[in-house]
């Protein structure tokens, strides 16, 4: 094995790793606000088969991608309203989007498989004849976009009120801050950056639609955020490792190192039990206290 | 009443062109996937629209994307529509299909690629295998690195015999020829598939082959890289690399289909597995792609022929493992029924069986 190996398996991992940052750094925002969101699955492939549906009509992938990135947040809003709005279980109303959405997009989808897209344009960082770091604008824009999201949670005051709703609700609101008009907020974000996601995976990694496509990677994208327990600069190496398990099985294969893919296939679960484990030891980072649970009101109720 | 005749006499008329719109024969079919996937539910489509084209008093009854677990039902209510022949086109709809048939004795089930028989229920599919041969010569011609790659879902003994017989065209022209095997571990995960295209154009394979469910995303990711493509199985995927297509393999099953219709209707339909190749149209070579020189086009088309004519055995020992243990020995060739025995890839192949 030479650095010529290292250069392909990093290359692949980035490009694997972008579509599951996007939901990873949205789903880390909303989970510090105390609200898990199990339907990224569906917002993701909403997110793909609007803007692939749309890129297909319109000829231009920008504009489908954000509209297609506009759908998951439109879809999340659901989620916002029966959780944040009608106190409703999390987990269920996660659920119900997440099935709701495998549903819509696959009727959203269907006259639009076996279609041709106009997919995202490539920038070779090595030239354009080489095979390595052939990325869409989307791809850079993922690490940016988490970097940002670490500043914004650790360096900004609005950050500081968004933890503050996700540690401890009632608190927020005696020191002023509004704990729905905070959550609805975040699940903007998290609606938008898990169709973003779903879109890039669409037009910038298979530039096709199926059905289901996503194949589990809104799921991945929430035990990632455990993985960085809550850190979107963390989420970047998370999704590295996540993304970049998928091809360096593949590359494994094509090198002929006998590796079950199955075995591999399993790492990012193993990965993310193994650091469960391991932190369930630590006392300093945990997780938002008030994570999964409804927040009535100003009055606490049952504990 | 000269109302009451006027009434009596549309009745009759009305009875009278019901019973000249009444099907010859009602045909079903069930797909897992979608019709226009550009790959293996597709071909099964487009062969029953070329019954209904060619048997127009044929009605046809159609479900996709229906789950395993559903079969039984969808297939169920199908009869209850009247359908005497029914194909459950998806390898995992053969145990619910049997069900049926046992329940329904005067219904014709015809599975694709079945390893069980009944009194009513037959299963067909094309010689896959010998005809990938083909693609391999095309591969073997074309390849400047003398590296081919072969994408497949799963590590089954089909799949492993498309790779194999893939390999063995190649080396019979071009016996430089390293062919690499890589699976994805499902039969539909676009992102993986392009990044298993991706992993061999890395590694200098410059014409890939594959078998999955839909090769679109791999169609796709060797267009834009510039290098060769072979299709399988149908051959609406060359649209999707209009320049890296060489060739390509499409599953067409229609005239077949007509003939089971017309055996059903008059009842000569015999129950049996039925596996043909390219010589009764089971499986048709596609044609070639613009970058395809014509010496290499008609070296192809003659092995495509002599292969038709039974001149040439893909499978005539003496081929060995990637261990280098002899698995066909001299004098020997496997046949059709021998391509579901491999567990193993041919020597050269880069790549694990397992």
């Amino acid at each position: 094995m030479n650095g010529d190996w290292f250069l392909s398996w990093i290359s692949g991992a980035i490009l694997y790793a972008a579509p599951l940052l996007y939901p990873t750094v949205g789903e880390v925002l909303g989970q510090r606000t105390g609200m898990v969101n199990l339907g990224l699955e569906g917002l993701m492939l909403l997110g793909a088969s609007t803007s692939f549906a749309l890129s297909v009509r319109l000829g231009n992938p920008w504009v489908a991608v954000f509209l297609g990135a506009g759908v998951g947040l439109l879809a999340n809003l659901i989620y916002a309203f029966l959780v944040v709005k009608r106190n409703a279980s999390q987990l269920a109303t996660g659920l119900a989007l997440m099935f709701f959405g495998l549903g819509v997009s696959a009727l959203l989808g269907k006259p639009y498989v076996g279609q041709m897209a106009a997919a995202l344009p490539k920038y070779p960082l090595l030239g354009p004849r080489s095979l390595l770091f052939r990325y869409d604008l989307l791809v850079y824009v993922a690490f940016l976009l988490a970097a940002l999201a670490w500043v914004f949670l650790f360096r900004t005051r609005w950050g500081l009120q968004l933890r503050a709703v996700g540690e401890n609700p009632a608190h927020a609101y005696a020191a002023g801050i509004s704990p729905a008009r905070v959550r609805l907020a975040a699940a903007c974000v998290v609606g938008f950056l898990a169709g973003l996601g779903g879109a890039q995976l669409a037009l910038g990694v298979t530039q096709t639609w199926s059905e289901g496509m996503t194949a589990g990677r809104g799921f991945i994208a929430i035990a990632l955020v455990i993985f960085s327990r809550w850190n979107p600069l963390r989420a970047i190496v998370g999704a590295i490792l996540f993304g970049g398990a998928v091809v360096l099985q593949l590359q494994l294969q094509a090198r002929g190192i006998g590796i079950s893919p199955f075995f591999l296939d399993m790492f990012p679960y193993v990965l993310t039990l193994f650091v469960l484990l391991l932190w369930g030891r630590g006392v300093r980072h945990t997780a938002p206290a008030s994570l999964g649970r409804v927040y009535f009101g100003t009055e606490e109720r049952g504990g | 009443m000269k109302r009451v005749v006027a009434v009596l006499l549309a009745t009759l008329v009305g009875s009278v062109a019901a019973v000249a719109q009444q099907p010859c024969l009602v045909v079903g079919m069930i797909i897992g996937g979608t019709k226009d996937d550009a790959g293996y539910n597709q071909s099964q489509y487009e062969a029953l629209m070329a019954l209904k084209d060619k048997m127009p008093c044929v009605k046809i009854l159609f479900a996709e994307n229906v789950p395993e677990g559903d079969a039984e039902a969808v297939l169920e209510n199908m009869i209850a529509q009247g359908a005497k022949l029914l194909f459950p086109a998806g390898f995992g709809y053969m145990f619910p299909a049997l069900n049926l048939a046992k329940r329904y004795p005067d219904v014709v089930f015809m599975h694709p690629g079945g390893y069980m028989l009944a009194a009513n229920f037959g299963t067909y599919f094309s010689n896959v295998q010998f005809a990938y041969y083909v693609l391999g010569v095309a591969a073997g011609l074309m390849t400047k690195t003398n590296k081919i790659g072969f994408i497949g879902g799963l590590p089954v003994a089909f799949v492993l015999g498309n790779c194999n017989a893939f390999h063995l065209g190649a080396r019979a022209v071009n016996p430089n020829v390293e062919t690499v095997f890589v699976v994805t571990g499902t039969w539909l995960d676009r992102a993986k598939e392009v990044a298993a295209t991706q992993a061999l154009l890395q590694q200098g394979c410059d014409v890939i082959g594959s078998h999955l469910d839909s090769p679109i995303a791999v169609a796709q990711t060797v267009e834009a890289a510039g290098a060769f493509f072979v299709g399988y199985p149908s051959l609406a995927v060359q649209k999707f690399a209009p320049n890296a297509w060489v060739s390509g393999l499409g599953l067409t099953w229609g005239d077949f289909f007509v003939d089971i219709a017309q055996q059903v209707l008059n009842k000569t339909w015999k129950s049996a597995h039925i596996r043909k190749g390219l010589e009764a149209g089971f499986i048709t070579l596609g044609e070639f792609g613009p970058r395809v020189p014509e010496e290499v086009k008609a070296k192809v088309l003659e092995y495509a022929e002599l292969l038709k004519a039974g001149k040439i055995e893909p499978f005539a020992g003496p081929i060995y493992d990637q261990a280098g243990n002899l698995k066909i020995a001299a004098g020997e060739a496997w046949g059709a029924l021998d391509m579901g025995k491999f567990d193993w890839l041919v020597q050269g192949i880069t790549g694990s069986p397992k």
